[in-house]
């Protein structure tokens, strides 16, 4: 399944929801929509990875770099997984802690 | 493809060019030789993440398709095991460059598998993994 990304602005936040497979073939589309969105002056991001298939680690590189863009802005990068697939891939490569992961986009966007 | 009676060693080899498009293809073969196992779906999982993950490492940035192809090899016998070989070395200790931007790529292959060596012998790279049979 390819890459889908679709975008969104609700409550001072921009959600991207995102399906499909992000690897090494479909990560660069992903940066880029968080590279145009900082750069339109969207800092604050929630990537929704509920429909997400698979992740990879140029996946993680993809993330990991988006959260530094928006943090060069003082803003803020929060992941929506409920995925142990997922999940376990974060705690694998130590992103667990890095990221603010959350449960829903109800709970991502409530924190603050 | 099954071992046979025999318990003679099965599996499947492919090789693709070094067009990061394919690695979903070589994914989806690896899932494929994984279930033949009998495991859970989340060895085969497993499998599927960590043979991509090879794949894509090998191919690095070095992504032209008229260079040699990157071969991986999946065989059955007591176990699962993966050869994953490409032409060329790979960098697989210093800090991630291009689209790796911040995670260490080797870091998700060490903590995923046990059974995990890569060979760097002369021009040719090999990513070795096994899986116990269950």
């Amino acid at each position: 399944m390819d890459l889908s990304l679709e975008t969104r602005h609700e409550d001072g936040h921009t959600i991207i929801e995102v399906g499909g497979e992000i690897d090494v073939y479909t990560a660069p589309r992903l940066r880029d929509k968080i590279t145009e969105l900082v750069g339109e002056g969207h800092y604050n991001l929630v990537i929704d990875m509920e429909k997400v298939d698979f992740l990879d680690s140029t996946g993680l590189g993809v993330l990991v770099g988006g959260l530094k863009k928006v943090r060069a802005h003082n803003g803020s990068m929060r992941l929506i997984c409920n995925q142990e697939r997922l999940l376990k891939i974060f705690r694998i490569t130590g992103l667990a802690k890095v990221f603010a992961i959350h449960g829903s986009q109800a709970d991502a966007l409530a924190e603050h | 493809m099954a071992p046979g009676p025999s318990g003679t060693a099965t599996g499947v080899t492919v090789s693709i060019a070094r067009d990061p498009a394919l690695v979903r293809t070589v994914r989806l073969v690896a899932a494929a030789v994984a279930r033949r196992t009998g495991r859970d779906e989340d060895f085969v999982e497993e499998v599927r993440l960590a043979v991509g993950e090879a794949c894509a490492l090998l191919l690095g940035d070095d992504t032209d398709p008229l260079r040699e192809p990157v071969t991986v090899a999946i065989s059955i016998e007591d176990g699962l095991a993966v050869d994953v070989v490409s032409v060329g070395t790979v960098d697989t200790e210093d800090p991630p460059h291009s689209d790796i931007d911040g995670v260490e790529p080797w870091a998700l292959l060490r903590g995923l598998i046990e059974d995990f060596t890569v060979l760097q012998d002369g021009a040719t790279t090999t990513v070795s993994m096994s899986w116990p049979a269950a």
